[in-house]
């Protein structure tokens, strides 16, 4: 049965594979960019780097670009192509990477303007990609300087199976988060007759780990809408750290580390989805993935025991004016649901391509075409429903159809709880944006993601953990320029 | 032997050269312990190359074929699915390690040759002279943004003036031994202090993430350890073959190409062996001189920390095929190695 | 053989006349041979040296098309020594016990003993002085530093990568130097062990992270089983730091044994035969043959050995990084990868002054052991 499903899979990939072929080629003609090669730079696959990897000889049949993918580790990415631009190297023509990091691109003029060829790109269907990742993730100051091919997100994940077994509802608030998490710790969850674990989240330092923080944070610190951010006064530009909702945050963290695997400290996303997958997890905290890993039949033994929610939240937050955290009204939590302040934190902004402006232009436009091409309908639909590609759904089309996650595996509900998820997430007008300022990989991959591992180690207590967020973050941003990073910070939320 | 009771004959050596059986039975209980310490991961690597994920996640299986199937796919992923993508970095890295391994051990083998057999006098006054003047050439470079070439054409010049019309003045000179020092002591240099200056020097001349950027950095870490290693097997070598080739009427290129490198013959294997393994395992200098054309292996291997989990089996496939040309090449120079390796460090 | 073939190759061909150019480049054959690794070493060791000095001093910046290197002065060091970045250098204090007290002040004592030694010692001079005064300094300062952190504190970079190679270097001699006298003996099978036990030697460090990543794993490495057993089934060797450093001294080992090992086995087995066996019919113990023999006469290979561990040890980067990230905390971290990190994100000059710090630690305690304790084991041959 689950080598039948598999094999289905493999067809309906082939047959998108083919139709891609005959699209891209009217795109751009055969031969167009013979002799052509063009260097694209991502992070070590399969994620992310492996549907490149598979439809690169496709374009190269359809077009005669030759594309390398060449990876580098997550945590070397950002400086690789600072580098390799900063210093005049060259040697990536364009890559897939954050669109956070764009900001810092942008600035010295290493990334091309995508905008007129996006507008002149038909087949890119640009209108059916979500708006948030249409004119906020792609953009930065007005212009497409990325096209993504991946819509991420935190998202909340609960084993529905075991969740409606004890009685216990989807959690709600992050102290429903902890008390399920709590209660499921210790029980066997997947059958084997060994005790498994009640929340599984990446906790590895130099890791993708620091997103986490801010999903729990999110909800304590934003309640007035998008607009009000959730790192900085939008004010002062003074961090948004030194305060009982951050706190509690951490305190949050923490416990959810009382009902982990015992090395969740040495987990990257990659270890604890394999262990949500096979059934070792109640609860977990990622990206879009694992809806879609979750029906991998070779990897999983959870399919249609999975439920998807918006990150939970919390009934107190943040008054930013006494600093204090109070209860949830209708005053201080504008957009409440049941009284709970919910703050899905767009976290990574999805995986975008960008390509480097002092390539050759033929370079240019055969990388654009490639990014295109792997952005169009025919390609992205099936590749967003496979786990491995590490693709989530970003199109209004990959929403609305269901029946293209049940052609992959998904029940008919599951596909529904999942996107439903995804749509309540991407709708919410109290969304917490990624810091998108200058630098903003040293605030978050460097001082948080150090201090957060400190915390963790027990190097450092919940104050020393927020002193030393809270000085290596005005530290930067005096060496940035307060001023300037203010600037930047309030024009990112529409201020 | 005659009349000895067991416990002499169990703890008691026969004979001079013998070893009594039970510290022998303890020798060798020793020694395959620290076999098994050696080659137990190494066959774990091997066999978990041959492993499905979920065998690799559903616990420790140990025999193929009885714990479990061994299957193809991570071979075939690397090969074939990956294809260009493994190649690539692997011809890169028998190109560099290669070349920048003989270049190392040529440059290198003759200046320790004429460390053993001439000796020099370097006076510390050019030597000052010529610290002062890169050091003028340095800042000029970088506080002024003077083009890089003409200041060094320029501080070359003034070197060279310098040292033909002063350079006499000095009295007091460095020694072979000194010089020696100092080329090993430049292996004292972390290479995290050097790779960033090589970095933007590279980056001036334009020459980042190219394979004539990764040899010359090779070939100048190296450089040291062959001098350091080359210098004990010419001492080793009687002079008196030299110097009747010299008598003969022989330049001194001809009698190290023609009686010289063929005595040192076990010591150059045993040099060369030893630089291609650090040439071929390096890493951090790979890490920041190389992006994308000149990618080497180490940098591929330690790529595959993915997001989704660390797939062991792709590793163990990749750290398979970064071992088996060394050991072979081990194998291939055994003979050599065996003596050779030692005579030098043994000395050193 | 060689000496046959070459001598006749000499004599059968005659020397080429000597005049004009040829004869000039035979004369300059002398500067010819060294002049080429001369000039490659300056370029990649003279001047990084100089570069990174200055490089050590400023402040990295993007700025428009490329980038801008604003000058701060000591503000990295600063930063290091006593800023933000103190923890990660140097690490957390603690205040010191009894136990710190005692062990620091016996250290005193001693390099106050190793000084009145120098003075009474009747080759007393200047260069010799300053010398051991910098050493009795770097020395002193270390042993506070670790002091202070590793008993309640938590070590910076620093401390942890003096663990690695004093730690890492001491194991590694040690089952080395074991495993060569034992293998040195009269025994069936040494040239099969010999090669066997070198074979770490050719895996490419990163690999032998990975390696250890899986055989350190709790619950699916081959030692699952085993663990369980201990009932550490449970325990995670990744969130403790000491079990954290452990395991990369493990790997570390593993590699560099063999190369302990192969030297220290020539050097036992070019020992004097014949003393050796007249102690032997003296009946004279393992120990006493191992003490008044083996020992002299293998410590000048094993001093210099040692010095080339030390020197290569201060710059482990690829274990931790690949184990651990440096994790938990910062508790994996050595100055290399802690360079690295700087440089990961844009700190160029932090990255610098990380590795000028680990230059000075590292080239004075290589030099303090080649003089003090290399330079004393060949006198005593002497």
């Amino acid at each position: 049965m689950a080598k039948r499903t598999n094999e289905r899979k493999l067809g309906a990939l082939l047959l998108a594979g083919a139709a891609s072929l005959a699209i891209s080629a009217s795109a751009a003609s055969a031969g167009e960019f013979d002799g052509v090669t063009v260097n694209v730079m991502t992070f070590t696959g399969p994620q992310i780097a492996e549907p490149l990897q598979r439809r690169a000889p496709d374009f190269e049949k359809a077009t005669g670009a030759k594309v390398n993918i060449i990876t580098v580790p997550f945590s070397d990415l950002y400086s690789k192509l600072l580098t390799d631009w900063a210093t005049g190297t060259n040697s990536i023509d364009a890559a897939v990477f954050a669109p956070q990091w764009a900001v810092d691109y942008v600035g010295p003029g290493f990334l091309e303007n995508l905008t007129e060829r996006a507008a002149a790109d038909g087949d890119l269907m640009a209108d059916d990609i979500a708006p948030f990742f249409r004119e906020f993730s792609q953009k930065y100051g007005g212009d497409t300087y990325m096209l993504t091919l991946d819509g991420d997100f935190h998202m909340a994940y609960y084993r529905s199976d075991i969740f409606k077994e004890n009685g216990i509802p989807a959690p709600e608030t992050w102290d429903d988060y902890i008390v399920a998490a709590k209660a499921l710790h210790g029980k066997d969850l997947n059958g084997d007759g060994s005790p498994d674990y009640g929340s599984c989240i990446s906790k590895k330092r130099g890791a993708q780990a620091y997103w986490a923080i801010y999903s729990i944070a999110a909800s304590f610190l934003q309640s007035q809408g998008t607009s009000q951010g959730a790192f900085f006064d939008t004010e002062t530009m003074a961090p948004l750290v030194n305060n009982p909702a951050f706190g509690a945050a951490l305190d949050v963290y923490t416990d959810t580390t009382a009902f982990g695997p015992p090395d969740e400290i040495n987990l990257d996303v990659g270890d604890t989805r394999g262990l949500f997958t096979s059934g070792r997890c109640a609860l977990t905290v990622d990206w879009g993935d694992i809806g879609t890993l979750a029906i991998d039949p070779e990897n999983s033994s959870v399919a249609d025991k999975v439920g998807s929610i918006m990150l939970p939240g919390s009934k107190k937050v943040l008054d930013r004016s006494s600093g204090e955290l109070v209860d949830c009204d209708a005053n201080s939590c504008p957009h409440a649901i049941n009284g709970v302040n919910r703050a899905p934190f767009a976290a990574f902004g999805g995986w975008s391509g960008g390509i480097n402006a002092k390539a050759d232009d033929k370079v240019k436009d055969a990388a654009y075409a490639f990014f295109s091409h792997m952005s169009q309908p025919a390609q992205s639909n099936a590749d967003v429903t496979v786990g491995k590609t590490g693709f989530n759904p970003y199109r209004l089309s990959q929403f609305a159809d269901t029946k293209l996650w049940e052609e992959a595996g998904m029940s008919k509900a599951a596909a529904e709880d999942y996107l439903g998820a995804i749509q309540d997430s991407l709708n919410s007008p109290n969304m917490v944006l990624d810091l998108r300022i200058p630098q903003n990989q040293a605030y978050q991959q460097v001082v948080l993601d150090n201090a957060i591992a400190r915390l963790l180690a027990g190097e450092l207590d919940k104050a020393g953990t927020i002193a030393a967020i809270e000085e290596g973050w005005n530290e930067l941003n005096e060496e940035n320029g307060v001023e300037d990073q203010l600037k930047v910070y309030r024009s990112t939320l529409g201020l | 032997m005659r009349d000895r009771s067991l416990f002499q004959r169990m703890f008691e050596p026969p004979s001079l050269t013998e070893m009594a059986p039970a510290s022998r039975l303890l020798t060798y209980a020793i020694l395959i312990l620290w076999a098994i310490v050696v080659l137990f991961p190494l066959y774990w690597v091997f066999i978990t190359s041959f492993k499905l994920p979920f065998q690799v996640n559903d616990g420790p299986d140990f025999i193929p074929f009885v714990d479990y199937q061994p299957s193809g796919h991570a071979w075939r992923y690397i090969f074939v699915e990956l294809g260009n993508d493994t190649l690539r970095p692997y011809m890169n890295s028998v190109i560099i390690a290669l070349t920048s391994t003989v270049l190392a051990v040529t440059i290198g083998s003759l200046a320790a040759y004429a460390l053993v057999r001439i000796q020099y006098n370097v006076k510390i006054g050019t030597v000052a002279g010529f610290i002062v003047l890169l050091t003028a050439t340095v800042f000029a470079i970088t506080r002024f943004g003077t083009p890089w070439h003409i200041t060094a054409v320029i501080a070359l010049a003034l070197f060279f003036f310098f040292a033909t019309s002063f350079g006499r003045h000095f009295k007091r000179s460095l020694g072979n031994n000194d010089i020696l020092f100092w080329i090993i002591s430049n292996r004292i240099l972390p290479p995290v202090v050097a790779v960033l200056p090589i970095y933007l020097m590279f980056q001036r001349v334009g020459l980042l993430d190219t394979h004539v950027a990764m040899i010359a950095t090779y070939m100048a870490v190296n450089l040291p350890i062959v001098v350091w290693l080359m210098r004990d097997f010419f001492a080793g070598i009687p002079i008196d073959l030299e110097e009747s080739a010299e008598i003969d009427g022989a330049s001194r290129i001809r009698i190290f190409a023609t009686i010289v490198l063929p005595l040192a013959r076990p010591g150059l294997a045993a040099t060369f062996l030893l630089v291609l393994i650090l040439a071929w395992n390096e890493y951090l200098l790979a890490l920041f001189i190389s992006t994308a054309d000149a990618q080497t292996m180490p940098l591929l291997v330690a790529a595959q920390n993915a997001t989704r989990g660390p797939q062991w089996w792709y590793m163990s496939v990749l750290i398979v095929i970064m071992i088996a040309p060394i050991i072979l090449m081990t194998i291939l120079l055994q003979k050599h190695i065996a003596r050779g390796l030692m005579v030098g460090a043994v000395k050193g | 053989m060689p000496q046959t073939q070459t001598a006749a190759i000499s004599r059968t061909e005659p020397a080429p006349p000597k005049f004009g150019l040829a004869e000039w480049i035979d004369q300059q054959t002398g500067k010819l041979f060294v002049l080429p690794a001369v000039i490659i070493l300056l370029a990649f060791a003279i001047f990084p040296l100089l570069i990174s000095a200055y490089l050590s001093l400023i402040k990295f910046k993007l700025a428009t098309g490329g980038f801008s290197l604003n000058y701060v002065g000591l503000r990295n060091f600063k930063k290091l020594f006593y800023g933000s970045q103190q923890y990660h250098l140097l690490g957390t204090f603690d205040a010191f016990g009894i136990f710190e007290w005692t062990v620091f002040a016996a250290a005193l004592a001693l390099v106050a003993y190793w000084f009145f030694r120098f003075f009474t010692g009747g080759y007393f001079n200047i260069p010799g002085f300053i010398g051991r005064l910098i050493t009795a300094s770097l020395f002193i300062a270390l042993l506070w530093l670790t002091l202070a952190t590793v008993f309640g504190g938590h070590p910076g970079s620093l401390v942890v990568t003096l663990f690695y190679v004093t730690v890492g270097v001491s194991l590694q001699f040690g089952i080395g130097l074991g495993l060569a006298l034992l293998c040195g003996q009269a025994i069936r099978g040494r040239n099969a062990f010999r090669i066997i036990f070198f074979i770490p030697l050719m895996v490419t460090p990163v690999g032998i992270a990975y390696m250890f990543r899986m055989l350190a794993d709790m619950q699916r490495g081959p030692l699952a089983n085993i663990w369980q057993w201990f009932g550490l089934g449970e325990f995670s060797w990744a969130a403790d730091p000491w079990s954290a450093r452990m395991v990369v001294l493990t790997g570390d080992t593993w590699q560099w044994v063999p190369f302990m090992f192969i030297v220290l086995l020539a050097a036992v087995e070019n020992m004097p035969r014949d003393q050796l066996e007249a102690a032997k019919i003296d009946g004279a113990g393992s120990w006493q043959i191992f003490r008044d023999i083996t020992w002299p006469s293998i410590a000048p290979v094993a001093a210099t050995i040692v010095l080339i561990r030390l020197i290569e040890a201060f710059k482990i980067i690829d274990l931790p990084n690949v184990l651990t990230n440096g994790g938990p905390g910062i508790a994996t971290e050595s100055l290399t990868l802690h360079s690295f990190i700087a440089w990961r994100t844009q700190d160029l000059g932090g990255s610098a002054a990380v590795g000028y710090t680990l230059l000075f630690v590292s080239t004075v305690t290589c030099v303090s052991f080649f003089n003090f304790i290399g330079q004393k084991t060949r006198k005593t041959e002497a």
